[in-house]
C-alpha cells in the first residue's frame, strides 16, 4: 500500500491529523447509510470507531495491520450481501475524495478493500 | 430587549434541547423541538420518567438536593442512531415558580473522538512494543558479533576506533579431522553438535573472563584481557583451554561422536576492531593470533601448546612439560611445552556446574 515515493499514504497526508477526519466522516457516512446502517443501530460505539480507526489507518499504511482472519470473523455471522459490500466501498471511495485524498490513491485503497470482498461478504445470492 | 417572537423562534431552532421541568411531580412544563426529538418525541405534560430512565432518574432526584447546577450523561435519539446527551441541570424560578432546568447537549463527536484517540493510542503502543523487541534483538545479535563495551561505542559514535590491547592472551581451538567428519557424517548432527560444543566454550569462556571473538568452521578463538584489561590474563586463558580439553573429554564418554581438539595459547598485543561497512564483523589482529595459531597446529589431538616463558606465571597451578623447540612460521624457533592441569588440583566447583 506504499505510496510512489516509498513512504506510506498515512505518512504522506500528515498522519494521525489527517486519518482522524478521515475515520470521523466514514463514521458518520456508514451510520447515516439506507443501505449499510441498520448493522451498526445496536454497536457498541466505541468497538465501532475503535474498528474503524485500525480499518483506515490499515489501509492507508498508518500503525495498524489488516488481519483478514478477524475481518472474516467479524463478520460472518451478519449476512452482509454484496450490494452492502458495494456500499461500503462507494462510502469509503467519497470519503477519501472529500478527504483531499488523490484520485490513483484512492484507487490503490479500494483495490486493498476489494481483496476482503470474499471474507466478508457472507451472504448467497438467491 | 429581543422581541417575544423572535426568542421563541430561537427557542425552537437552536441545537440544544432545552425543557422546564416542575420539581414537585417531575413532568414535563415545556419542551423545544430539539429535546422532544431526542427524547421519543416526549411533549408537554409528558412525565420526566418517559426520558430519563431509572438510574438518571435518580441522579437527577440526588442532584436536585443541592441548589449547585450540576451534569450527567444520558443516551437519546437523533434519527436512527443513539447519541451522548450530555445534561446541565439547574435549578431556576419561573413567576415565583420553582422550576428545573435542563440544557442537552449533543457531545457524541466529543464521545467519538476521545474513543478514537485510545484506539490510536493504543495501535501506537503495540507499535512501540513491536519495535522495542526488534531492537532488543538487533541488540542481542550485535552483542554476538562483538564485546558490549564495542557495541557501546558502535551505538553511541556509529563507528568503533581500532584500539591496540596490550598485552592479552590468544586462545586457539581446532578440532581434529572436523572436514571429514563434516563430510562423512550427517551434516545438520555435524553442525548442531559443534553448536552444542560451542555454546559450552562460551560459558567455559565466560566463566572465567575470556571473550569469544569469532569461530571459524571448526576454530574457535577467545581472548584474555579484552576489552578490560587483566593482569592474569595468561592464567585466565589456560584455565579456559584446560577446562574446554576435560569438558570434551566428558562428552566424548557419553557421545556416539567423539571431537578431538587441538589448543595453542600466545600472548602479546592485538589491535580489536569493527571491519567491513555492511556486512561489519568485530576482530582482532597481531603476532599473537598468528603465534596462538602455530602453536595449535604443532599440538597433538586433546593437548594444548603454550610458549614455555608461561611457566613461571603457570607454575603454582599448572604443569608444563614435553618441552621442546619448534620451527614455527613467521617466528622462527620458539620453545614451546604442553599445558597440563595439575593432578592433585580439586576440580573447580563452577565448572561441575557447567557438565
Amino acid at each position: 500500500m506504499a505510496a510512489p515515493s516509498g513512504t506510506s499514504m498515512f505518512s504522506k497526508y500528515g498522519g494521525f491529523a489527517a486519518v482522524r477526519g478521515l475515520v470521523m466522516d466514514f463514521y458518520d457516512r456508514v451510520l447515516d447509510s439506507e443501505i449499510v446502517g441498520h448493522h451498526f443501530d445496536n454497536v457498541d460505539m466505541r468497538r465501532l470507531v475503535d474498528h474503524q480507526t485500525r480499518f483506515i489507518a490499515g489501509l492507508m499504511g498508518g500503525p495498524a495491520e489488516l488481519d483478514e482472519g478477524r475481518l472474516a470473523r467479524a463478520h460472518r455471522h451478519l449476512g452482509i450481501s454484496g450490494e452492502e459490500f458495494e456500499e461500503i466501498v462507494d462510502l469509503l471511495s467519497q470519503t477519501l475524495s472529500a478527504g483531499g485524498v488523490a484520485e490513483s490513491d484512492c484507487d490503490s485503497v479500494i483495490e486493498t478493500v476489494e481483496r476482503f470482498r470474499h471474507d466478508i461478504v457472507t451472504e448467497r445470492r438467491p | 430587549m429581543i422581541p417575544e417572537t423572535l426568542s421563541s423562534k430561537l427557542f425552537s431552532a437552536i441545537g440544544i434541547g432545552v425543557a422546564l421541568v416542575s420539581p414537585g411531580d417531575l413532568t414535563l412544563r415545556l419542551v423545544n423541538p430539539t429535546f422532544s426529538q431526542w427524547f421519543k418525541g416526549v411533549s408537554i405534560g409528558d412525565p420526566l420518567a418517559d426520558v430519563l430512565d431509572e438510574g438518571a432518574l435518580q441522579r437527577l432526584k440526588d442532584g436536585l438536593a443541592s441548589d449547585e447546577p450540576f451534569t450527567m450523561d444520558v443516551a437519546g435519539k437523533a434519527g436512527r442512531r443513539t447519541i451522548d446527551i450530555e445534561v446541565t441541570v439547574r435549578q431556576a424560578r419561573h413567576d415565583d415558580e420553582a422550576m428545573v432546568l435542563l440544557e442537552c447537549q449533543n457531545i457524541s463527536r466529543l464521545r467519538q473522538t476521545e474513543a478514537m484517540i485510545d484506539s490510536y493510542a493504543a495501535m501506537v503502543e503495540r507499535k512501540e512494543r513491536e519495535l522495542e523487541r526488534e531492537k532488543v534483538q538487533a541488540e542481542k545479535l550485535l552483542l554476538n558479533l562483538m564485546p558490549r563495551s564495542v557495541y557501546e561505542e558502535y551505538r553511541a559514535y556509529g563507528s568503533v576506533m581500532p584500539r591496540l590491547y596490550e598485552p592479552v592472551s590468544v586462545l586457539m581451538i581446532d578440532f581434529v579431522g572436523f572436514t571429514d567428519m563434516a563430510v562423512a557424517a550427517d551434516p545438520t548432527v555435524t553442525v548442531s553438535e559443534l553448536n552444542d560444543i560451542y555454546t559450552a566454550f562460551d560459558r567455559i569462556a565466560e566463566l572465567y573472563g575470556c571473550e569469544r571473538i569469532k569461530t571459524l568452521g571448526d576454530a574457535y578463538l577467545a581472548v584474555a584481557g579484552l576489552p578490560h584489561p587483566n593482569p592474569d590474563h595468561v592464567r585466565a586463558a589456560a584455565q579456559c583451554a584446560v577446562k574446554m580439553i576435560r569438558f570434551l573429554k566428558r562428552r566424548n564418554e557419553t557421545h556416539p561422536h567423539t571431537w578431538r581438539a587441538r589448543i595453542g595459547v600466545a600472548t602479546g598485543p592485538v589491535v580489536g576492531s569493527v571491519v567491513g561497512v555492511q556486512k561489519y564483523v568485530y576482530d582482532v589482529f597481531g603476532p599473537a593470533v598468528n603465534q596462538a595459531a602455530r602453536l595449535q597446529q604443532c599440538s597433538e589431538p586433546m593437548e594444548i601448546t603454550v610458549p614455555k616463558e608461561f611457566a613461571s606465571e603457570l607454575i603454582d597451578d599448572f604443569s608444563l612439560d614435553k618441552v621442546r623447540t619448534e620451527t614455527l612460521r613467521g617466528f622462527g624457533d620458539v620453545q614451546v611445552a604442553r599445558l597440563k592441569e595439575r593432578r592433585t588440583q580439586p576440580a573447580s566447583r563452577s565448572f561441575e556446574m557447567l557438565s
